[in-house]
């Protein structure tokens, strides 16, 4: 019951902090040059500007224009993008659904490696994987993804050629159909083992190096937790009961550990998003990140200013997903123990 | 000296590494138990009892922790004399919670958190009466397949046992009724009442007197032979301090169980020991039945203990504490670890250590005191005798 | 039984609150020895060290480009040269800038990026968390509803969208950094505000008269002193590494020699085989930021052991 309440105290917030997410973004849209800029398509007609202009109350006082906005919002207009020549609600769930393959699959990556580093740390405390684990914590979170990415690119795309860039060869994506918008899972559907191998070999570098960051802040989390749990007396008492040492670790240490863990992975998402930037950029992948750098780099405001709705969207939610599992599981939180 | 001793500790020395050196934790300690008998193990804080309490079952982490010497033998009926500190792993997980039980201080910390405290206990059966277990759900254990001896053993994961629900939904359900029913009935014998309902509970939902109670069901779930018991009321409500004790007494009487009571709580001993072991800086310094050590200490620290403790003729303002502090137990000198503190210390007990003599039948202490002026060449005379203090303190 | 240890003037309410004032610097001397005990962490100061040389003297280290010093001299008869050739110890980039150069060149860059956004955001961040705790009611919940909308965007993303509102300028990285990184001091403050107004003792010390002010100077403060300065060595760490990834995408000016521009100026050369660039710029990167962690981390083991498992 508990669970429910706080579900529904935090999804009342979600608007809340949306509406001020619009307008930190609306406030950047009116710092650029022309605010037009957003809705207007190549080759407009200097009649078509003014009427766009009209429509969006571009002469009135501020908080019109904010209402006119959020009204273009609401109504599905989200612009026009420059860097691909389309209304951005056109193009925006294709970029999302790409990212959104990337992004789950460097999670899954990031989290089951690293709670089984993390766990192997926090059981041998001291000792030689403690201290690997530690390292490599410490360096994932001193690595920037984007040179990470570099770094792994010249031995597994330049000298193996194991990995290739982008998301898909051509022939083999346009052979079958794409229902979800993710390669990978469209090629389950439509039972192609060679789409899925295809989806796969383009996948797991771009995956890899995202989950680099990710992994060290959940390697330590994880190992940090490990060890609190271990020393835990009801560690003790399952070993006094004639329990295997590994059924001790994991059902009984590790159980517990996962939990403060799972806080850390809602965080971690956002390190996801933003490390997505970089490594689109890099491997060529074609999602929201690398859409976004070719806006920067030609001043497309549609495509920033939808950018960062959706992803504070995204991110938003994932941290309310998140936070209602630990809720949910840590049932001395939700009966306020 | 009886051959049919239940548990024999012999020269125990267990030490835990530090900074600054070894500290001796536990020192030549020497106790036996027989079955069925009470123990009370009794000491301050940091005496060591709780290390030996734990050596018994070979809980002491192995960093930072070390068995330097000793053994600790545990008679089996049908299968003779195991030593627990060399056997191998194997041996001492089929001893623990089987033939050892222990039940710990806090039993809201001696709880996983995470699980009900019906699977916790389903654990002790899952892991030592797996056949019986099979059995009662009619499955025939030498050809039980792994999914079941897991789910028996509360160790199948979620999807596991979700898919053997959903493929063999009869089998599912009696195997889940056999691991609950002998749950139950381990709950209900400790006076739980509507085990069916406690056992889905989660520890934080019970009472502290609830959650002792399961942790005693889940530590006698196997009829073991010897009961730790590790301060267990230290944690709990004073009013409910007598009703576990008197359960565990109940308990102990109904299937002839040994236990070892580790506490500093002299008014458990005076009710339940029939025997004490006084623990002081990881030696034992005085054993004998309860109430004759109680009521006649011969050491000068169980004097000084039982003095200390405030009772109606204690005249108001006057409460006697022992002057001193424990000393410190890394590398300690060899002496009498008491001697700073004893108000009979001779110069030979800081430079001797006093070994366990027996001054009576079933009375042992470790004292300089018990030995012959002569042997000691002590030029205090005036130290008193043993024949001195029998007439109490 | 221990034996009572009077401490003058204690007891007498009229005196002068002995809080943390007194000790302050007997503790502080504890508390830097205790930190040096960590190989780490001395590690870490070293190579910070060496980058503020590095930094300050880079006028002496490599001889300053005209007009613009941030600006790689090109030397165009030696471009794409592997380090060791012709003077170029680590190489030169595809237009004959020197990696060298550019590294040591950046060196100044990232300081000025992490002590100015840190500074700022630092300041900034505890006035307004301060404010919000202080006050409480209404102005709390607002601010720290503007707190929960800055902290729902992802930082670099933010950065990203303001700095390229701005325009491709470093000087406008930094102001993009600085617009995003305040919130979490801002939170961190206020939190222990809270828990001090929570706290006994300054019940008591309001009856006995102190004021606002000197409570929060003398209990907040000290208290709050911890988590932000790890928090803010941590941040001079995670501000270049953002930074760098701004300049990388190209939200700095052309050919600057930022570290992240480097690397991104020698991404082309990747593919050709040409790593000397990239890897020394990047290799940069992360000893900055890895210096300022293993010493944000050794000042909260020492500081706060129990967020570290050890």
């Amino acid at each position: 019951m508990q669970v429910r309440d706080y579900l529904l105290r935090r999804l009342a917030l979600l608007p809340v902090i949306m509406l001020g997410v619009s307008v930190i973004v609306f406030t950047l849209t009116r710092f650029t040059g022309s605010p037009v800029g957003i809705y207007a398509t190549p080759n407009m007609t200097p009649e078509e500007i003014a009427a766009l202009e009209a429509r969006y109350l571009l002469d009135q006082p501020i908080p019109l224009q904010y209402a006119a906005w959020i009204g273009g919002l609401f109504r599905g207009d989200l612009g026009w993008s420059g860097v691909s020549v389309a209304p951005v609600t056109e193009v925006i769930g294709l970029k999302f659904a790409a990212t959104l393959e990337l992004a789950i699959a460097a999670g899954l990556i990031a989290v089951l490696a690293g709670v089984a580093l993390g766990t192997v740390a926090g059981v041998r405390r001291n000792k030689a994987p403690d201290h690997g684990a530690r390292m490599f914590s410490i360096l994932g979170a001193s690595t920037p993804t984007f040179w990470f990415g570099l770094l792994l690119l010249v031995p597994f795309y330049l000298w193996l050629d194991w990995f290739p860039l982008g998301r898909s060869t051509p022939e083999i994506f346009s052979s079958i159909a794409h229902p979800t918008g993710m390669y990978t899972l469209d090629a389950l559907i439509a039972l192609s083992p060679g789409a899925f191998l295809d989806a796969i070999r383009h996948l797991i570098l771009p995956a890899v190096v995202l989950a680099f960051g990710a992994m060290a802040i959940i390697v330590r989390m994880m190992r940090s937790s490990m060890v609190e749990a271990m020393s835990e007396e009801y560690v003790d008492a399952a070993r006094a009961k004639g329990l295997p040492n590994k059924v001790v670790i994991r059902r009984h240490a590790r159980r517990n550990a996962l939990l403060p863990t799972t806080t850390v992975i809602g965080l971690s998402f956002g390190f996801l998003l933003q490390g997505a930037v970089a490594v689109e950029l890099i491997f060529r992948w074609p999602g929201l990140g690398q859409w976004v750098t070719s806006a920067v780099l030609s001043g497309d405001q549609a495509t920033i200013m939808a950018y960062v709705l959706i992803t504070a969207l995204i991110f938003m939610t994932v941290n309310l997903a998140v936070d209602v599992a630990y809720a949910y599981l840590d049932r001395r939180v939700v009966l306020g123990e | 000296m009886s051959q049919d001793w239940l548990l024999k500790v012999e020269d125990l020395s267990v030490r835990f590494q530090s900074r600054g050196g070894d500290a001796h934790a536990v020192e030549g300690v020497n106790f036996e138990i027989q079955p069925g008998e009470t123990l009370a193990l009794v000491g301050e804080t940091g005496c060591g009892k709780s290390v030996t309490a734990r050596s018994i079952l070979r809980l002491v982490p192995e960093p930072p922790g070390k068995y330097v010497a000793g053994s600790i033998k545990l008679n089996v009926r049908g299968k003779g004399v195991v030593d627990i500190l060399s056997a191998t792993t194997k041996e001492v997980m089929a001893i623990r919670g089987e033939r050892i039980s222990m039940i710990f201080q806090d039993p809201g910390k001696a709880l996983n958190p995470a699980l009900t405290v019906g699977s916790q206990l389903a654990e002790v059966f899952g892991q030592h009466r797996l056949e019986m277990i099979l059995a009662a759900a009619g499955i025939d254990p030498s050809k039980a397949s792994r999914a079941e001896k897991r789910i028996a053993k509360q160790r199948a994961s979620f999807v596991q046992t979700r898919i053997f629900a959903l493929t063999r939904k009869k089998k599912a359900e009696t195997l889940q009724k056999a691991i609950d029913n002998a749950v139950a009935r381990s709950l209900a014998d400790t006076g739980i009442p509507n085990p069916k309902k406690i056992m889905k509970s989660y520890p934080h939902e019970l009472s502290g007197g609830m959650k002792q109670r399961v942790m005693i069901a889940q530590a006698l779930a196997c009829d073991p032979d010897l009961l730790i018991a590790d301060e267990p009321t230290t944690a709990l409500d004073v009013t409910i301090q007598a009703r576990i004790l008197e359960l565990i007494q109940d308990m102990q009487k109904r299937r002839g169980m040994a236990v070892l009571y580790i506490t500093h709580d002299l008014s458990i001993v005076r009710e339940f020991a029939d025997n004490i072991a006084v623990m002081y800086a990881g030696h034992i310094v005085e054993t004998g039945p309860a109430k004759e050590v109680l009521a006649n200490p011969q050491h000068p620290y169980t004097s000084g203990l039982l003095g200390a403790i405030p009772h109606r003729r204690t005249p108001r303002g006057e409460l006697a504490a022992i002057p001193g502090s424990v000393p410190q137990l890394i590398n300690p000198p060899t002496q009498c670890h008491f001697a700073s503190r004893c108000p009979w210390a001779a110069s030979a007990c800081k430079t001797m250590a006093p070994a366990l003599h027996t001054i009576q039948e079933n009375r042992k202490v470790a004292c300089f005191r018990f030995d012959s002026a002569e042997d000691l060449l002590i030029e205090n005379a005036g130290m008193p005798t043993p024949a001195k203090l029998a007439g109490g303190n | 039984m221990t034996t009572k240890t009077g401490k003058m003037g204690a007891t007498s309410p009229r005196a002068p609150r002995k809080s943390a004032g007194t000790v302050k610097w007997a503790r502080r001397l504890e508390v830097g020895r205790e930190v040096l005990r960590n190989p780490l962490t001395v590690i870490g100061l070293s190579i910070i060290f060496l980058f503020l040389l590095m930094a300050i003297f880079a006028p002496l280290l490599a001889e300053p480009n005209q007009p613009d010093p941030y600006q790689s001299p090109r030397d165009w008869s030696n471009i794409d040269s592997p380090p060791g050739i012709a003077g170029h110890v680590l190489g030169t980039d595809s237009t004959g800038g020197d990696v060298l150069y550019g590294i040591i060149w950046g060196s100044r860059l990232s300081l000025q990026l992490s002590v100015t956004v840190v500074l700022f955001t630092l300041v900034f961040g505890t006035i307004v968390g301060s404010i919000a705790a202080m006050k409480g009611g209404r102005i709390d919940n607002l601010l720290m509803r503007i707190v929960d909308v800055f902290l729902s965007i992802p930082e670099l993303i933010f950065a990203l969208a303001i700095a390229a509102v701005l325009g491709p300028a470093f000087s406008n990285i930094i102001l993009a950094l600085a617009a995003v990184f305040w919130v979490k001091y801002a939170r961190i403050i206020r939190g222990e505000i809270i828990k001090v107004k929570q706290a006994e003792y300054v019940a008591a010390a309001k009856v006995v008269g102190d004021s606002s002010w000197n409570i929060y100077r003398k209990d907040v403060l000290p208290n709050a002193a911890t988590p932000l300065i790890v928090q803010a060595t941590l941040d001079m760490g995670n501000v270049v590494l953002i930074g760098a990834t701004l300049s990388f995408i190209g939200l700095a000016q052309a050919g600057l020699t930022e570290w992240g521009a480097l690397v991104s100026a020698g991404q082309s050369g990747l593919l050709a085989g040409e790593w000397w660039v990239s890897t020394f710029a990047g290799l940069a990167i992360v000893l900055w930021a890895l210096a300022f962690n293993l010493v944000g981390d050794g000042l909260r083991d020492v500081l706060d052991p129990k967020t570290e498992g050890r």
